[in-house]
């Protein structure tokens, strides 16, 4: 356990591994996000469907934040990998303070169908930090009753 | 899923490193068209595929065929793209016919219920055969 040692309490008593990749906010290293995301799913055992479902599911919130972010700003995704499930929350500082995911698009309504779980969240900018938008989703491993 | 919305309206310019993204038609047989794709769609590629499939579109043979068999990903730009051409062949009365060989493009059709509006192959000689 001494690798967990720098992982908040929470983390470390349900024994998520987490994994971090920080890239600038383009839409060219979204592949790259993707393929980190499907890698951890298959090596997690989740079911084919379920790797293809968190991939895609991990580029649709990428695509999303990549359109509101900052020029220059970083995209920031953070995989925490569980047992039967990987939690992903991907974070950028927004363009405008008042910088929104629309929820009423095509795309946000397949993320939903893709994640067993998914909410936006919006943090006004405080001090010199910038307002951040970020998304945060839940996949499970297999195709459980839903 | 209705009205997509107009993919790639916010795709940034393109990216030589990121995007890959193959497109040829061909007209093998008399009155079928087959455009074939390789590569990855999503948020990069999602305007070369819309102007691809356009150019499927403006064709005016009968048969009207998306190879997808060299996909390996599609994303729901990508899947805005085929569900507008979906509609405009049901405009005139025909329909799309989807060839799918990898789980990254039947997976996300299934999941969304989108497969519903094409005829689904996967062979590429049976959708180009057919006897209608």
């Amino acid at each position: 356990m001494s690798d967990l040692d720098g992982l908040s309490p929470a983390e470390t008593l349900d024994g998520a591994s987490t994994v971090e990749v920080r890239t600038s906010a383009s839409a060219a290293l979204i592949p790259t996000i993707r393929a980190v995301a499907s890698d951890l799913a298959a090596r997690a055992d989740f079911d084919l469907d379920a790797i293809s479902d968190l991939r895609m599911a991990v580029d649709e919130a990428c695509a999303t934040l990549v359109d509101v972010a900052a020029p220059s700003s970083m995209l920031l995704c953070t995989f925490m990998v569980r047992s039967e499930r990987i939690e992903v929350h991907a974070e950028v500082q927004a363009r405008h303070p008042d910088a929104a995911v629309s929820t009423d698009t095509f795309g946000w309504r397949v993320l939903q169908t893709l994640a067993d779980d998914v909410a936006v969240h919006h943090e006004p900018g405080v001090g010199g930090a910038g307002p951040t938008v970020g998304i945060r989703l839940d996949k499970r491993s297999g195709d459980l009753p839903r | 899923m209705p009205d997509p919305a107009q993919p790639g309206s916010n795709a940034p310019a393109a990216d030589p490193v990121g995007e890959f993204l193959g497109t040829v038609i061909t007209r093998t047989r008399p009155g079928t068209a087959v455009l074939e794709v390789q590569g990855e769609v999503d948020t990069l590629t999602a305007p070369r595929f819309s102007a691809a499939v356009d150019e499927l579109m403006s064709d005016r043979e009968g048969r009207l065929v998306v190879d997808l068999t060299g996909v390996t990903f599609l994303a729901s730009s990508g899947l805005a793209v085929l569900i507008q051409a979906a509609h405009r062949a049901e405009e005139r009365g025909a329909r799309l016919r989807l060839v799918v060989g990898t789980r990254a493009v039947r997976r996300p059709l299934e999941v969304t219920g989108t497969d519903q509006l094409f005829d689904m192959y996967t062979d590429a000689r049976d959708a180009t055969g057919g006897d209608d």
